[in-house]
């Protein structure tokens, strides 16, 4: 039985045994690998946290950008309210793409104490109806959030019942954010959904052939046709940059699911190879392609600097046989970028760089930031599972010394201990992940975001770019830290930076 | 507005509202006994919404929260919160701890007042508020905040001591402008004499809020927020409570000085002076506009969408102070039916005498339809009296209306996505200064 025939997907801390709480160092990491892992202590958590994100958030990232799609959150009223920054994103990519802006549309149920008292499932029956007939969307995506995952709405049901009634199509999401800490499980949310609701015809036709040429070049392009899986952590400069690589290598990119027509997502069954950036995104669902629409698929480096995006095109090539052909492309492109990079070099050597961001991300970036001349120093992965064990042997072979390796989801009090002791000369955070190194005088830089080149060969010398402009002028951090402090105590700062891991309920307990 | 659903909401949950105001408040930490992502969710909603003001000396991801999961869901949430404001209380610096709880400890019955009492029993300043988000918006939680300061962290029992005052009705962070605007305000009552308590700003302090009581009089720039906490102080505290909108630009600074001067009994000439004042140096401010003003025929149509504080607060501003026609007034607050009526009277009587039409709604997309209900569109008639020359003030979500109807746009209510703001703001008669400037600067942009 396929996790796709239940009606929530599982959870990432049960399918991969993901963690977040843990310190570790880079070398250990990579020896110890899985069977190491004996000492990250599952459901471990710190007795003290911060607030973070949850799978509501990154769910919403893709959902958001569907073309035609209506978001319909059953929740309270604030969840979801996060759109208001994702909107940009909506905004940018419908202009990159086809040359307007367009504003996302999301609607929440906003559960009352009335409705969790009585149940909320009459008044989401209604606002599909309403949202239905207001808008006459292709889909209507309802997203559920804490509330009914406790007062026990059936979103299923509710959709099942109303789908007779509506155009749209209905897709259940399901983003309870107490049932997990691992917020990657978002994605698999949102595939699951498109896994059990979008992958049948639907709207658009397949070519009928009309005659053998036809049949035959019909094969042919569908032969070279690759699905790109983007869940929404690269933007359409970091598309275009894949495609052009792809497209050398003769074959045609289907770029699956962000701002792709819900209507066309029926393409990903047909596509000749699935081609994922990042493990920590899309496992769940090309495992799903495989087994049930036999498209393979690659899941293994992620295309960030140098050394990655060439192995990204190698197993890529390997499926195809072009491995000729991918060999000289290669060996063209990094003899280019690296010529490109030697301008930044010096201002670069013997800078230490602390690194934090989603598990796959930091590390292949850290990877790219050796590889510009830079040294790493830290990193702090969000969570961690297995897919990783491959890239701390890539580090730790390149590492300069034992660094720490801290698998906390954000928790920025560390991140401060961390900081004020190691005193690194740069430092890459996440969105709302950058503050604590400005406050502290660290130039800083983000590690993701949808506007900026991150991806590819082209990435690294944008990446490069960008991280020299920084360091030529770091002013505006430098004031803050002469002008603003922090809100831990001393106290704090004089502690071990891992003081509260895995003392959750000890307290107590004790 | 739909009954069974809220379109791209203009404001957080309670919680949300709570948080931004605690981190809003000198040395103020908020303690979240919420879910993990609550926090997050504030500081992207801030990131789209509050004009780029994400958090402050504690918000963003920074804020304490218990993250409670689902073995706090079945075995209940209190020894987490006990071993979280623990822990806080030896990591976290601040002045004063303000639990708060999200949706999933409330409906599950924790008691956090208990777990808050025993540490305020200890000697520890933290104070406590329910402020689950299925409770009501960002505003109330607001709202919540301040009653939870009014009851458990005022002093009680002091007297009340003259020309003291404590101002309250801007929301942090939901009104993006809240720092300016607070800070105008501010400056209209110290004009008079009046020494102000206004919670917020950089020049509050946790100390002078504790001995808030001493206040004679609680102004309340707001029909809406912070009218809970108002009452509550009253019958706490004894200070009665003044009712006023938020005074943008001359003609209600000029109203809202006279209102608090009633209200307070000061020296009719003291007020006046003031008045006058302030009003030489507005229009030797506005003088070298004149010019411009009358030759670009910079007089407007608007739509305004705003909060049940800006809404018809802007209008009024436009109508009076510009001489401007605000056709369409909407209100985008979901408020309580008898509240509707109150904030609807404000555009009863704007001096110049022009009549705006105040609707509330809060999806941005049905816009568009009470202005056609409002202003019928042409039926290709070769003479029309179109809706133009046209201006649209309202929030980030009214780019698409200003589009849709050829008309510049201003985001001034949230959410404001596209706008940097730091200390601007609108309120006194300064504020109405920049209003216009903004306002204008927009009509001749291409210029």
């Amino acid at each position: 039985m396929s996790y796709f025939d239940n009606n929530v997907p599982p959870k990432r801390e049960d399918r991969l045994q993901a963690v977040i709480a843990h310190k570790e160092n880079i070398c250990s990491l990579a020896k110890n690998g899985t069977s190491g892992k004996g000492c990250l202590i599952q459901d471990g958590d710190r007795g003290f946290t911060q607030g973070t994100i949850c799978l509501l958030l990154p769910a919403l990232a893709m959902l958001n950008s569907l073309p035609d799609n209506v978001v319909l959150l059953h929740s309270a009223l604030g969840c979801g309210s996060c759109t208001h920054s994702q909107n940009a994103n909506v905004r940018v990519g419908n202009t990159h793409r086809w040359g307007k802006p367009k504003d996302g549309i999301w609607l929440s149920t906003a559960l009352d104490e009335t409705d969790v008292i009585s149940g909320g499932e009459d008044k989401l029956e209604r606002a599909i109806i309403e949202a239905d007939r207001r808008y006459r969307p292709a889909t209507i995506t309802i997203v559920a959030g804490c509330v009914p995952g406790i007062i026990g709405d059936d979103i299923d049901g509710v959709a099942q019942k109303v789908q007779p009634e509506v155009s749209a199509r209905l897709l259940p999401v399901h983003c309870e954010g107490f049932k997990t800490k691992i917020w990657a499980t978002a994605y698999d949310a949102v595939y699951h959904t498109i896994g059990r609701n979008l992958l049948t015809e639907r709207g658009v036709k397949p070519k009928t052939p009309q005659d053998e040429l036809d049949v035959l070049k019909e094969q042919e392009r569908l032969s070279r046709t690759v699905n790109l899986m983007n869940v929404s952590s690269m933007g359409r400069v970091d598309e275009q940059e894949l495609e052009r690589l792809l497209s050398s290598l003769g074959l045609t990119v289907n770029v699956f699911p962000v701002f792709a027509h819900p209507d066309s997502f029926i393409n990903a069954t047909r596509a000749a190879l699935s081609i994922s950036t990042c493990p920590t995104h899309d496992d769940y669902f090309l495992g799903y392609l495989e087994e049930r629409f036999n498209v393979p698929s690659i899941i293994r480096h992620m295309p960030i600097g140098i050394s990655n995006t060439s192995l990204w095109i190698r197993d890529v090539a390997a499926h195809f046989g072009f491995e000729e052909q991918a060999e000289r492309l290669i060996a063209v492109e990094e003899a280019e970028l690296k010529a490109a990079l030697e301008q930044f070099r010096p201002v670069f050597e013997g800078k230490k760089v602390f690194i934090s961001a989603g598990e796959f991300r930091a590390l292949a970036t850290a990877r790219l930031l050796q590889e510009v001349g830079l040294e790493v120093v830290a990193i702090r992965s969000f969570h961690h599972d297995q897919f990783a064990d491959i890239e701390y042997e890539k580090l730790a072979k390149e590492a300069k010394t034992d660094y720490v390796v801290d698998i906390a989801n954000v928790q920025p009090f560390e991140e401060a201990n961390l900081i004020k002791r190691l005193k690194p000369d740069l430092f890459l955070g996440h969105h709302n992940g950058n503050m604590t190194a400005a406050k502290l005088g660290v130039p800083t830089h983000v590690i993701y975001n949808t506007g900026l080149a991150y991806i590819g060969y082209r990435g690294v010398f944008e990446v490069a770019r960008r991280l020299h402009r920084q360091l030529s002028n770091p002013a505006f951090n430098r004031n803050l830290a002469d002008n603003l402090r922090l809100p831990y105590s001393e106290a704090w700062y004089e502690s071990e930076p891992f003081a509260y891991l895995n003392t959750r309920g000890r307290s107590v307990n004790e | 507005m739909s009954d069974n659903f809220v379109e791209r909401a203009r404001y957080l949950c309670s919680l949300g509202g709570a948080s931004a105001t605690v981190t809003a408040l000198p040395g103020g930490i908020p303690i979240l006994h919420s879910a993990s992502g609550c926090a997050g969710n504030f500081a992207w909603t801030q990131n789209g919404g509050s004009g780029l003001q994400v958090g402050g000396y504690c918000g963003s991801l920074t804020v304490p929260s218990s993250n409670i999961q689902e073995n706090e869901v079945v075995f209940g949430g209190e020894d987490r919160l006990r071993e979280q404001i623990a822990n806080t209380l030896k990591v976290m610096d601040g002045g004063l701890y303000v639990v708060l709880t999200g949706c999933v400890p409330e409906i599950i019955g924790d008691d956090i007042f208990a777990v808050v009492n025993e540490f305020r029993e200890e000697g520890h300043p933290v104070v406590g508020a329910a402020t689950g988000g299925f409770r009501g918006d960002s505003y109330w939680g607001y709202d919540l905040v301040l009653q939870a300061l009014v009851k458990d962290y005022l002093t009680r029992g002091l007297p009340k001591v003259k020309g003291r005052v404590n101002l309250w009705g801007v929301v942090p962070y939901m009104d993006p402008f809240w720092r300016g605007n607070l800070e105008g305000a501010r400056r209209l009552l110290e004009l008079v004499g009046l020494e102000v308590n206004s919670f917020f700003t950089p020049e509050d302090t946790l100390e002078a809020i504790r001995e808030g009581a001493t206040a004679e009089l609680n102004i309340v720039v707001s029909d809406v927020y912070g009218q809970g906490a108002a009452r509550l102080f009253e019958e706490r505290h004894g200070t009665p409570y003044l009712t006023v909108p938020l005074p943008v630009g001359a003609a209600a600074s000029e109203d809202f000085l006279k209102a608090v001067g009633a209200a307070l009994s000061l020296d009719e000439e003291v007020v006046a002076s003031a008045i006058a004042r302030e009003k030489r140096e507005y229009y030797k401010f506005l003088e070298p506009l004149t010019d411009c003003f009358n030759d670009l025929d910079l007089q407007r149509y608007a739509v305004v969408v705003g909060d049940a504080n800006y809404a018809t607060a802007l209008s009024r501003s436009l109508a009076d102070d510009l001489g401007w026609l605000p056709v369409l007034t909407v209100v985008t607050d979901k408020l309580q039916e008898e509240l509707q009526p109150k904030v609807a009277a404000r555009a009863d009587a704007f001096s110049s005498g022009y009549r705006t039409n105040v609707v509330f709604e809060s999806d941005a997309s049905e816009v568009i339809g009470h202005l056609n209900r409002v202003w019928p569109r042409s039926n290709g008639d070769k003479y029309h009296n179109a809706f133009s020359p046209a201006f649209v003030v309202g929030s980030s979500l009214e780019r698409d209306l200003a589009l849709k109807i050829g008309a510049p746009h201003l985001s001034v209510s949230f959410p404001v996505a596209n706008r940097a703001v730091l200390d601007r703001g609108y309120t006194g008669f300064r504020g109405g200064l920049r209003l216009a400037e903004d306002l204008l600067s927009q009509v001749v942009a291409n210029r």
